[in-house]
């Protein structure tokens, strides 16, 4: 029973309902059943206007190009748009100060911290640049010449390439880490 | 704002509006609160209508802006609109920033309780212990080095002073580093309240007037030619402003001759310490010499021996005596040599340049002013004057500039009449250069047709208006 009531209303949404047709022949009028609008309501929809031709914003988007000139104008508006810079900062005289006291800190911290990180990797770029000296002036195991550890040490194979190993794996690589991370008390 | 509020606003609105017009007779009482929100005031207090009459006056007085009395905070923090107005004006803000006024009302800037504030004051703090610590290690390496044989060196006495140079630049370096970071100097500089002895006003004073006074005048000493026509080559290092009868003159102007007839005040500024000695020179570049067909200079002023620190500010030519260089009661410092002569155009002549060129001397010696007389304070002298030979006779360094043009005005004539100076009556005139090119004859439709040939055509041709065929 219900089965059959459904295909009889399936039926009817195939079929659209339609009052009264304007006078305008249009071309494809959306169906929208079980409404009691009329169709004139119906004018401003998307479909017909597109239809008509007089929905201009689609058409602009679509047909028109933008001229360059106009193109570059607005780039230049955007740039100066709030959104791009933001509105400056106001400020009465004591604020200003505390804002300035503020930013002179700030400035000063991130130098501080620039240049000690800057010398640790000075003194990093001396030891091992000492150490390579040290290699080149002596003489390597058993009856190699002088400096033949140096060249050794400087060698590059297998670092670049497909299937190079990157400079960072350049240490015994091991399977656990060491029980005792650095031997501070070493002596030479 | 609570329900009932909200259903009782515009009942209450209606009912201020009632109220304000209805005491308007009496609002003579400065009350002047503005009402910085349309809810109604809180309903646990006695509404009063003066509180909330609308006298709007531009700015708040004093009455406002002073605490009347201190109240304690929790008074402020808890209190209601009318009892907390006795203390302290709502117009001040809200009810937080006045708890805020009421507690910290007397504390020092530098104090203010803002917690990222005062961390940046640590980090400054701690940023000028280690400058001054390194002032104190490098005045005691100066000592050490001061104090060993120059013999010692590799370099010798050559090295050993060039060293010392050096280090005391360092230390006079780090002297600005470690109080750039003040926002009390900054504001004291700002308020033009820095004591120019020490060295970071100094700093702070030559990088503002780097910034744009500098510039402006290289700019005019460039563009008024004044490189290669005065000087063949200038620098200025010192900032100097110049004031005829009180107003202010941009450098370059062109000024009227009733203001040039007194000479100006100039403000002068030196950026590096110490006592110095400075000549002040005003000379004109463009005085027509028809004789020779060329331009010649002329001396207009003359001042030596003006002894100048950084503290000084200002500097009255017109104040200067021409006897010793006495300092007494009115007068400056420092000696006249060359008495003002008003700048003057005649008509006709294109602007003249009047260049103010301040001079140091060398090793603070002051010149003879005796001598100066005898060479410039004459006819002849004023116009043999010139700024090289001057600067090189007297071994004198030129370091501050400044310039303004006069024309012919209305009152050129009456001003060089009253300073007895000659040749108001002469007009310099362009000489007329004729074209050795034969004249051009006529061009076009119409000239062609001027010939009897076209008399059917002359109604067209011959009377045109503003034309004329021969």
């Amino acid at each position: 029973m219900s089965s059959t009531l459904t295909t009889a209303l399936r039926g009817l949404r195939l079929t659209p309902f339609l009052p009264i047709r304007p006078s305008v022949t249009l071309p494809s009028i959306p169906s929208r059943p079980l409404s009691t609008t009329s169709v004139p309501l119906n004018k401003m929809s998307p479909q017909y206007l597109a239809a008509k031709g007089l929905n201009k914003k689609s058409k602009a988007k679509n047909n028109a190009p933008r001229q360059p000139n106009f193109i570059n104008m607005l780039r230049h508006l955007a740039v100066l748009s709030p959104r791009r810079i933001p509105a400056p900062l106001r400020m009465a005289r004591n604020r200003y100060l505390r804002h300035w006291t503020i930013h002179r800190a700030w400035l000063m911290y991130r130098r501080k911290e620039r240049e000690a990180r800057e010398k640790v990797w000075m003194r990093q770029y001396q030891s091992m640049n000492h150490a390579c000296e040290e290699l080149r002036l002596t003489s390597g195991p058993g009856s190699r010449d002088e400096g033949s550890l140096f060249r050794t040490a400087l060698e590059k194979w297998g670092v670049y390439g497909l299937k190079g190993v990157p400079i960072e794996y350049t240490r015994a690589q091991t399977e656990t880490p060491a029980r005792v991370a650095w031997n501070h008390d070493w002596k030479r | 704002m609570t329900r009932s509020q909200q259903v009782a606003r515009p009942i209450v609105r209606s009912l201020r509006q009632a109220t304000t017009s209805t005491s308007a007779a009496c609002q003579s009482q400065p009350l002047a609160i503005r009402q910085f929100s349309s809810t109604p005031n809180r309903c646990d207090g006695p509404t009063t209508t003066t509180t909330n009459t609308s006298g709007t006056p531009a700015a708040p007085g004093p009455e406002v802006l002073a605490p009347k009395k201190t109240p304690p905070i929790s008074l402020v923090k808890q209190g209601t609109e009318e009892e907390l107005a006795k203390y302290l004006s709502p117009e001040l803000g809200s009810r937080r920033r006045r708890a805020a006024l009421a507690t910290t009302g007397d504390v020092p800037f530098e104090q203010l309780p803002y917690q990222c504030f005062q961390e940046a004051r640590k980090i400054l703090a701690q940023d000028r212990e280690e400058k001054i610590s390194k002032i104190i290690a490098e005045t005691a390496k100066i000592k050490r080095l001061e104090a060993t044989d120059a013999s010692t060196f590799r370099g010798g006495e050559e090295y050993k002073q060039k060293r010392l140079e050096s280090m005391r630049n360092h230390v006079e370096e780090l002297k600005i580093l470690a109080d750039i970071n003040d926002p009390l100097v900054k504001r004291r500089f700002e308020d033009g309240m820095g004591d120019m002895n020490k060295p970071i006003y100094r700093y702070l004073a030559e990088r503002k007037w780097r910034s744009m006074d500098y510039k402006i005048i290289t700019q005019r000493v460039n563009q008024f030619h004044i490189i290669p026509d005065v000087l063949p080559a200038f620098d200025p290092t010192m900032d100097v402003k110049m004031t005829f009868r009180g107003y202010k003159v941009a450098p370059g102007a062109i000024l009227d001759s009733l203001d040039t007839e007194v000479p100006p005040t100039l403000r002068m500024q030196v950026f590096d310490k110490g006592e110095r000695m400075l000549s002040v020179v005003v000379l004109d570049s463009d005085v027509p010499d028809p004789e020779s067909d060329t331009f010649r200079r002329r001396l207009h002023f003359m001042a030596t021996n003006v002894s100048w620190d950084p503290t000084s500010k200002s500097l009255n030519l017109n104040r200067l005596n021409a006897g010793s260089s006495s300092a007494s009661g009115n007068t400056e410092t420092g000696s006249l040599a060359v008495s003002w002569l008003p700048p003057f155009a005649q008509k006709g002549a294109p602007y003249h340049r009047l260049s103010v060129f301040v001079l140091e001397h060398a090793d603070n010696k002051p010149l003879d002013v005796a001598k100066l007389k005898e060479l410039y304070d004459s006819e002849v002298g004023r116009q043999k004057f010139s700024v090289k030979s001057f600067r090189d006779k007297f071994n004198l360094t030129p370091v501050g500039f400044n310039i303004f043009r006069t024309v012919w005005d209305e009152h050129t004539a009456e001003v060089m009449a009253r300073h007895n100076i000659p040749g108001a009556d002469i007009e310099f005139k362009q000489q007329r250069i004729t074209s050795l090119k034969p004249p051009r004859k006529a061009k076009g439709w119409e000239a062609k047709r001027q010939k009897p040939k076209y008399r059917s055509l002359w109604k067209y041709t011959k009377r045109i208006k503003g034309l004329k065929f021969k």
